[in-house]
This record gives C-alpha cells, sequence and structure tokens, in this order.
C-alpha cells in the first residue's frame, strides 16, 4: 500500500528499557514483547493499550542483564511508562526494568542509551556472610547463589 | 527522592545491592527499613551489642542465624553512602501482633533508629499507630482486613503520623488482587487527602529488581488516578521525616524550636 503522506504518519516515541534479572534467567524476545503486552493490557484496558501501541524493536539478554527499545505513540509516553514499570515478571523471572531515556528516533535512542552492558559476568566464590559461596560477579553487582536462591549484593558487601 | 526497602535478610538483596541500584535509579535516599541489615550509626563496632536493647540482639540470632556476625563496612549506612553516593537512613518496621508489643518495640527502637514505621493492617494496630507520635510511618494499613477511617486520618494529622501508600500491588500483582488492592488505595487516598494528613509513597521492593526509579513509580500511580504531584511529595516525604529526626536526634536540639546555639559553650 502507498505510505501515508507525512502529517498522517503516527508520531513515535522510542524508550530505551534497561532490564536486570538473576543471572540464571533466559529471557527471549516473543515472552518479553508477550510480558509487556499483558503488562499494558492489565494496567491500560484493551483501549488505552491500543493507544500506547507497545511494540518492541529490538531486545537483548544476557546473564542477567539486558535491554531493549520499545516503541510507543508519542501521545502516550506516560502510559508506556507506566505499563514498562509494571512488567514485574517475564514467564515467571523476576525482572527489574527502567527506562534509561526516551528519543524521537531509534538511531538517538540506540546511540544514547543502549549498548551500556559492556561488563562481562564471571563466576567466582566470594565470602558472603559467613562461608564462601558462588557467585556471578558483573562489574559491581554479585549475585550470590544460597540455599533459598540467589541473593543480590555487590562487591562491596564481599570484600 | 527517596524510596523505602526491604533489604537482606528480611529480602533477596542486600542494602549495598539497594544502594547502588537506588542511586543508578535516580533517588537521593534509601530507607532501611530492615531491622538486622544495618548497625546502629552513632556506636562503635565493639561496643554495638550492649547498647542495643536486648530483644533485639535475642530476635537477631534466633530468627536469622546465617546473618553475617561480622561488622564490615557493609553494613554502616555512613559507609554505604559515601560508596554509593545514596542518603541511606537507618530506620525499622516493627511487625507486632498487638498494640502492647508493638508499643514495647516503639520505645526500644525509638533511641537509635532514624525512621520507625508500624506495619498495620489490623485495626487495632492501625490505631494504636496513629496515635503514638513516636511512630513516623504506618505501613500498609490496608492489607489483609486492615481498614482505615476518618477518625484515624484526623489523629494521623494530629499526630504527625505519614500514612504509607503501597504501590507494590500495582507493580507487581495482577488480576483479582490488584483489583482489590487498587481499590483499597483509592479509598485510603480519598480519605487522607480530605484530612490533609501526611503520607509516603512506597514500592515495598522486596529486592533491587523490585525497585522502579521514581518516574515509573509517578506514572504507575498516574495511570490508577493518583496525582503526580502528589506522589513525588510522598516520595520525598520519606526525605523529610529522616531529616527532621536527624536533627532531633543531634546534640544541639533541646525542643522544637529551641537549639543549643554557639554562645553556650561559656557558661
Amino acid at each position: 500500500m502507498k505510505h501515508l503522506p507525512k502529517h498522517l504518519r503516527p508520531r513515535w516515541r522510542y524508550l530505551a528499557v534497561g532490564i536486570e534479572t538473576w543471572p540464571n534467567a533466559t529471557l527471549d524476545r516473543r515472552s518479553f514483547q508477550r510480558a509487556l503486552w499483558y503488562s499494558a493490557g492489565n494496567l491500560l484496558g484493551d483501549a488505552g493499550s491500543a493507544d500506547v501501541d507497545l511494540t518492541l524493536l529490538s531486545f537483548s539478554h544476557g546473564t542477567g542483564t539486558g535491554e531493549a527499545v520499545v516503541r510507543a505513540r508519542r501521545e502516550h509516553v506516560a502510559e508506556a511508562r507506566a505499563a514498562v514499570a509494571c512488567v514485574s515478571e517475564v514467564d515467571g523471572d523476576p525482572v527489574g526494568i527502567h527506562v534509561r531515556g526516551i528519543s524521537g528516533t531509534v538511531r538517538a535512542c540506540e546511540e544514547r542509551y543502549m549498548g551500556r552492558a559492556g561488563a562481562t559476568s564471571t563466576q567466582r566464590d566470594v565470602a558472603f556472610g559467613d562461608a564462601e559461596r558462588p557467585a556471578v560477579v558483573r562489574a559491581d553487582a554479585c549475585d550470590v547463589r544460597t540455599e533459598s536462591g540467589y541473593v543480590g549484593a555487590t562487591t562491596f558487601d564481599t570484600e | 527522592m527517596y524510596e523505602a526497602v526491604h533489604a537482606h535478610p528480611d529480602s533477596e538483596s542486600t542494602v549495598a545491592r539497594h544502594a547502588a541500584t537506588a542511586a543508578r535509579y535516580g533517588y537521593a535516599g534509601l530507607v532501611v527499613r530492615t531491622r538486622d541489615a544495618l548497625d546502629p550509626a552513632d556506636s562503635s563496632p565493639s561496643t554495638a551489642d550492649p547498647e542495643v536493647d536486648d530483644p533485639a540482639i535475642d530476635d537477631s540470632e534466633t530468627s536469622a542465624p546465617e546473618v553475617d556476625p561480622t561488622r564490615g563496612p557493609a553494613r554502616d549506612p555512613d559507609a554505604l553512602s559515601e560508596e554509593y553516593g545514596i542518603d541511606v537512613v537507618h530506620a525499622v518496621e516493627i511487625d507486632a501482633d498487638d498494640p502492647s508489643s508493638a508499643s514495647g518495640a516503639v520505645g526500644n527502637y525509638r533511641p537509635d533508629r532514624t525512621v520507625v514505621c508500624l506495619a498495620g493492617g489490623d485495626d487495632r494496630l492501625n490505631r494504636f499507630a496513629v496515635e503514638e507520635p513516636r511512630v513516623d510511618v504506618l505501613a500498609r494499613p490496608m492489607v489483609g482486613d486492615g481498614d482505615v477511617n476518618h477518625v484515624l486520618a484526623k489523629a494521623a494529622r494530629d499526630n504527625g503520623v505519614h500514612v504509607e501508600f503501597d504501590l507494590g500491588p500495582l507493580l507487581r500483582n495482577t488480576g483479582g488482587r490488584r483489583v482489590r488492592a487498587l481499590a483499597d488505595l483509592r479509598k485510603l487516598r480519598e480519605i487522607v487527602t480530605y484530612y490533609d494528613a501526611p503520607h509516603v509513597v512506597s514500592a515495598n521492593a522486596g529486592s533491587h529488581l523490585e525497585l522502579r526509579a521514581p518516574r515509573e513509580l509517578v506514572a504507575a500511580a498516574e495511570a490508577v488516578g493518583f496525582d503526580a504531584e502528589w506522589v513525588r511529595d510522598g516520595l520525598r516525604a520519606w526525605g523529610e521525616i529522616a531529616a527532621r529526626n536527624r536533627e532531633r536526634r543531634s546534640e544541639a536540639f533541646i525542643e522544637p524550636g529551641v537549639r543549643r546555639g554557639r554562645y553556650e559553650e561559656d557558661g
């Protein structure tokens, strides 16, 4: 179909979203997109969720950290932010989620806010509490495995 | 803006991890509600134990044996504040069964904690909290079968007890449980705003993954009918409580409006 004249095209905003999980979680694009839609549908209803039109444009997730670009309509950025904030788990894995910034183009969004994952994660034993425990260390963050699951700590705790 | 969190051993993230995450999200301060997560700031490590009241020590040893017994910098609010550039506030959340034990706990913790919260959720506890000026925050008054009415709201206003609005269910629950929690929040909001009782807002994060940045909290709250500026006020109120209590606990403070000045030294 012939594309729309410029003044009729929807105006978009692109949300740079930072994601944090426990190191054993594996998220994929589809499950994250589904979580976003469910969150928007539950919080804003069908009508509101259609207005916001949340679409996942790019997604990456490694050990314990990830990032995504989410597209939303310009007039409904506040609702989009609310829907993103209400994503508390993806496929049963709890996620920490944070809007790093909002841009008017995908390119500006990626240049300004993406690609911060930089630090690689390593597995090593750390002193936590009164015992040596295995942990996944990523920059300052340090997820310690204990009997009752992971505990989020930092290198400041384990020195 | 400040956020109040639960920390390890009560939850899945240590104070340091919460502080690192909250600083990245743009908070100016972090109120640590967990009783055993930090050491008292004003006592040296070796003398910390005898100064703290006995019940707290007993509880911490029996209920959480895996807690780090060594007193490292990761348990010192000042060291944490310096490391992460965020104000770490030493607080406590009292979860008592009945008003008389709550009263004892408030008396015990008030001298050495900057912020004292009392977990509500029971009509008698809610009533006790709002009538007790030594309590700073009535936390989660609507959970379970707890309820708030005009009498409690007036008492909260007169005694300066902040009523907490817990956005946790909005962010983390779905379906009927979220609907009921939101209905309770709306009722609470109508009563509290009508009587102009002080309020605080928090996401009640149990781990660093449950923390949300201030703008996200405001956006989510706005989507369910809160006023944005009112929510920001609620987030700032934690900091105001902490600042007020720190001033009251400082040596120069005598009573509201009366301070020990610099001319006192002569006499």
